[in-house]
């Protein structure tokens, strides 16, 4: 086979069996940025698969990075169990109101149903429609909000941190019901032949402590992977934000690799969990994808493969977080480019090489 | 007396501290009663409190809950001293403060706002979503000595240099103090912007703010 021509699944594939590839696998996290590339508005995505997949198709065929996502806003989830969600034309959705205001109304919340609840059943086409069409290539996830972060969603951020130390028993009750919706949404993600793509921005360390973490979000955690496991996908977890001092718990969690943010150190993450999980991470999506230039993008892809190149579990250049819906084009290709630059195998010859 | 001030002192910021409402208020109550100085309460109890707190969130013993039920237990304290209060205190200065229009992100601007009024600055808050202009005339209106402006998303950060334009303007620039802060902001980008000051967190946010007011 010549190495120019790997496709990203075979790239990945042999990646995992210590097999000689072309360069690292390399996952730009793409969110709303998709839209630009079929010039569309954000808000257009809104009950829309067939036009998320167009734009998720063409995003991947455009720049020919490793794993497709899914991925409009993190409140799918929780919109889906009621919460309200507004969407600028032309912008990121947030938060409007959460489903419920008090924990008197827990016990009203149910478990979303993915066939049929809020913009679930749309997310869903999308994940069809882009497997049909690229699946034979390249990895399809779909993002799942894990349940401490819906929890926060349903109840509101301030409220649900309130009763961590308040009412311990009511962020129980409301991690359980987003745990089953995850669940349900989960399956419905494998059913289309998609893995589930884990993201939990809450339960960083930059909001919570680690304690109130191994109370709160690890054992849901635990749960949801586990039943991702059986149904034979490895999971990916994204946490936003500090993370360091809960690595040992996402990997208890179960995750196979851990998606760091530009707050974690990765040179940390490959000295102290690399011979146990992939990491991947952590070039700035602001700063340096955002707004910096391709040479400053290009420069961050050198800094972060000579950092974790060799982690014994593989490693995958990505950014810290999904991107800036803003990201220009040229930023996204100058990570791909300088990823294959690099190639395979890495030496410490070519990482010198950085300087033209 | 002034043994048993030093005790009340202590006991109003050990119960903030250690995020205890109730202890808070009684504490409180019994301080009036003993017959100190409201304003002297607020400042050595409920504020040392708060910073302590606040030390504790840097130093990451702390965290965004523990940090809410402080600021909880100090404002009901506030509640019950503030009737009593015969002067402000030497106020530090006026600011205000807002998320910046297309964010509703506002617990990090909530925690700052909370950090700078136990700092002693007089603080208006906008809420969130807040457009540039409203930032600008409510600073007019109130004589700002800071605009304190925040966001998480990246989507909505050009918001902040259009507040440092209209200020260049309108020719009032050197009236008012731009400090900025939130998640995707970072030093070069107050910059970059011309903003005058950039915090990472609420606590530095007080220090910031305190060194902008001497400067004005």
């Amino acid at each position: 086979m010549t190495i120019a021509a790997m496709k990203p699944l075979e790239r990945l594939a042999a990646y995992g069996r210590g097999e000689s590839i072309d360069r690292l696998p390399c996952v730009p996290i793409i969110g709303n940025t998709a839209v630009r590339v079929i010039g569309v508005k954000v808000s257009e995505f809104r009950g829309n698969g067939r036009l998320i997949a167009a734009a998720q198709i063409a995003s991947y065929r455009k720049f020919g990075y490793d794993v497709i996502r899914v991925f409009t806003d993190l409140f799918t989830l929780a919109e889906a169990m009621g919460a309200r969600v507004h969407y600028p034309t032309d912008e990121t959705a947030y938060l409007a109101a959460p489903a419920i205001t008090g924990v008197d109304d827990i016990s009203r919340l149910q478990p979303a149903d993915p066939r049929r609840d809020g913009n679930l059943p749309h997310h869903l086409e999308a994940m069809n429609l882009t497997v049909e069409s690229v699946g034979k290539e390249v990895a399809v996830t779909g993002a799942l909000t894990c349940p401490f972060t819906t929890a926060s969603f349903l109840i509101g951020t301030e409220n649900l941190v309130r009763l961590t130390l308040k009412n311990p028993q009511a962020v129980h009750l409301l991690c359980r019901v987003a745990l089953e919706s995850a669940k349900n949404y989960a399956a419905a993600i494998i059913a289309a032949d998609c893995t589930p793509s884990l993201t939990d921005p809450m339960s960083s360390t930059s909001v919570i402590s680690p304690k109130q973490f191994r109370e709160f979000s690890l054992p849901y955690l635990k749960e949801l992977i586990s039943f991702i496991h059986g149904h034979g996908k490895s999971v990916t977890l994204h946490i936003c934000g500090k993370t360091n001092r809960i690595w040992d718990d996402m990997i208890a969690a179960g995750a196979d690799c851990l998606s760091i943010d530009n707050d974690a150190s990765l040179a940390e993450a490959r000295t102290t969990v690399g011979d146990r999980v992939r990491i991947m991470g952590n070039i700035k999506p602001s700063e340096i994808m955002l707004q910096g230039t391709p040479e400053d993008v290009r420069h961050a892809v050198y800094d972060c493969v000579a950092l974790a190149g060799d982690s014994p579990r593989g490693y995958i250049v990505a950014s810290g977080c999904s991107l800036p819906t803003e990201t220009p084009f040229a930023n996204i290709q100058a990570m791909i480019d300088a990823t294959a630059e690099i190639g395979w195998p890495i030496t410490l010859e070519k990482l010198a090489r950085r300087n033209p | 007396m002034s043994g048993k001030k030093e005790d009340l002192l202590k006991k109003l910021a050990d119960a903030v501290v250690d995020m205890d409402e109730k202890l808070t208020v009684a504490t409180a109550h019994e301080s009036l009663a003993e017959g100190l100085d409201a304003y002297e309460a607020i400042d050595g109890g409920l504020s040392r409190g708060m910073e302590r707190a606040g030390q504790l969130f840097e130093e990451e013993e702390y965290f965004i809950p523990e940090l809410l039920m402080c600021s909880d237990a100090m404002y009901a304290g506030l509640d019950v001293l503030k009737p009593h209060l015969k002067t402000t205190g030497e106020k530090k200065g006026t600011v205000v403060i807002g998320v910046i229009e297309g964010d509703t992100h506002d617990i990090g601007k909530n925690m700052v706002r909370i950090m700078l009024e136990t700092g002693g600055f007089e603080v208006h808050d906008l809420g969130r979503d807040v457009p540039p202009r409203v930032f600008v005339d409510k600073a007019k209106e109130v004589n700002a000595t800071i605009i304190g402006l925040s966001t998480l998303m990246t989507t909505t950060m050009d918001g902040m240099g259009q507040v440092v334009r209209l200020l260049q303007e309108e020719n009032i620039r050197d009236r008012h103090k731009v400090m900025v802060g939130g998640g995707p902001i970072s030093p070069g980008f107050a910059k970059k912007i011309g903003a005058d000051g950039y915090a990472i967190n609420a606590a530095e946010a007080v220090k910031v703010a305190r060194e902008l007011a001497g400067a004005v």
